[in-house]
């Protein structure tokens, strides 16, 4: 079950006594904790979710349900330990869930199937004095073509996230982030002519 | 470690061999151990082509970044908006327990609130400890039934010993023969193993007979810590009350009305309290013909 999946029904609550009323009044210091990590992380949080094409506002979304179960996380007093982690963890889990719900809704439309033939080609070309921009799209198509767990390797150390803190998000070995960062920067380097 | 010609190496004691590209990654990581990463920090004082690799990698993951970012910034509406409305969720979620279960009193907020609770609970089991202490120096006041009390203490497990242990089960097998037709024979090491837990000498070994705490019907398994002597003296709540119990969990979980796992925790739990629950009694209903008439009852009512 996905944190997000563990938000509490209103309708299934006690009412809250009047002490919790007077204890809620205040934003609390988990509050004002998950405030200050949205303030920290919610740019690439969101730039993370729509780079796997989901729309700015279902990414919105999908931070504001990250954040909330960060809250809730916390609140239970469960581990902190590798918290960025965790909170990318969350934010991939629930963009892949919202990635695969968008795609069912279009209904069999031939997206996936020809984004690498729209790419431009990634191959280097030496001769070619690239301006700032072409590069970037060069490195962007390189990447767009890479195998899915190999491109959020990348994003996540894109966003600056250590190598343990992208093993936690992805669910995987910190062997295996290492492997594929390599891999992946190999097929930059060559992409880029370097 | 790798040879300059490419050839892995397990060892590095040569001065010849580079780094790996995916030992440069982890070390520019701090992900190396300190020995190692000692290593590889002499290695690249010396040696310019894994110092020249080393840049590249780093150059190329931040031009990545860059790219990543600028691609992206331009869509990433202001934060104004998305701020106020987790503030205004979280502020929500905060005024209300984590949920409908125990949990919430957990919950604390303040030290205050923790304290406050540790206070009512200490106060609650001090209480609890003296209604209980009266309870048993009174067990055997006239009007009340002291061998109902006296048997009752007998006719549970310990259970730290006899916790109950369950199978991966489906429905459909526990349900596919009758409950009383499932064979449940413990095996002769197995009970000896039992009663020297329990500490029951041999002498002594005809007075119990080796129970199950959650029947096999319900999933339960012939393990150590599913089974307790269940001494034959117990004639209130003893084995052929559990019986029924049993049976009536049984029949209720293959009618679908009582979830498999919630049978089984609550006769693992304490299966007088589930008796008594499921029977809605406060006594075994020691007649068959009590438990007749209560079915025809229920079948009246359609329950």
């Amino acid at each position: 079950m996905s944190p997000a999946d563990s938000i509490v029904d209103a309708n299934d609550l006690p009412l809250p006594s009047a002490a919790d009323a007077a204890f809620s009044a205040k934003p609390s210091d988990i509050e004002r904790e998950v405030m200050e990590l949205f303030e920290q992380f919610r740019s690439p949080l969101l730039r993370y979710a729509l780079s796997f094409g989901v729309p700015v506002h279902d990414g919105e979304e999908i931070i504001q349900e990250v954040f909330l179960a960060l809250f809730r996380h916390l609140q239970s007093g469960k581990s902190r330990r590798n918290l960025r982690g965790w909170i990318f963890r969350v934010a991939h889990n629930l963009t892949l869930k919202q990635r695969y719900a968008n795609q069912k809704s279009l209904d069999g439309m031939a997206f996936d199937s020809t984004i690498a033939e729209r790419q431009p080609d990634p191959s280097p070309n030496p001769e070619e004095q690239l301006s700032s921009a072409q590069r970037r799209e060069r490195l962007l198509a390189v990447v767009r073509v890479l195998p899915e767990a190999d491109q959020g390797c990348l994003r996540l150390r894109a966003e600056g996230l250590r190598y343990r803190e992208i093993a936690a998000a992805l669910g995987i070995s910190l062997g295996a982030v290492s492997m594929s960062l390599t891999r992946s920067l190999a097929r930059l380097i060559r992409a880029d002519g370097r | 470690m790798i040879r300059k010609d490419g050839n892995m190496q397990s060892e590095d004691h040569s001065s010849d061999m580079h780094v790996s590209d995916q030992e440069l990654l982890l070390a520019a990581d701090g992900e190396l151990a300190a020995r190692r990463a000692a290593r590889v920090r002499a290695h690249l004082a010396a040696c310019w082509d894994c110092r020249a690799r080393m840049a590249e990698m780093e150059g190329t993951i931040a031009d990545f970044a860059r790219a990543h970012r600028q691609s992206l910034d331009a869509q990433l509406p202001p934060i104004d908006g998305p701020r106020a409305l987790l503030r205004a969720q979280l502020a929500e979620l905060a005024s209300k327990p984590v949920g409908n279960s125990w949990r919430w009193l957990f919950q604390f907020q303040s030290p205050v609130r923790a304290a406050a609770f540790v206070g009512v609970a200490f106060v609650a089991l001090f209480a609890a400890a003296m209604v209980g202490r009266i309870f048993l120096q009174h067990s055997a006041w006239p009007g009340t039934d002291s061998a109902l009390v006296a048997s009752e203490r007998g006719s549970e497990p310990d259970r730290t010993l006899t916790p109950g242990a369950t199978r991966m089960v489906a429905i459909g097998d526990v349900c596919s023969m009758p409950h009383e037709e499932v064979i449940a024979e413990v095996s002769t090491s197995l009970r000896q193993e039992v009663f020297q837990e329990y500490g029951i000498g041999s002498a002594h070994v005809g007075d119990y007979e080796i129970d199950y705490l959650i029947a096999p019907g319900l999933g339960g398994v012939e393990d150590i810590h599913n089974l307790w002597p269940e001494p034959y003296e117990s004639r209130t709540w003893n084995a052929h009350v559990k019986d029924d119990l049993e049976e009536r969990l049984h029949q209720m979980v293959c009618a679908g009305r009582l979830d498999l796992s919630t049978a089984q925790r609550e006769i693992a739990t304490d299966w007088i309290a589930a008796y008594k629950k499921y029977f809605h009694t406060d006594r075994p209903l020691s007649l068959r013909s009590d438990l007749i008439r209560l079915r025809e009852d229920r079948r009246a009512i359609g329950n």
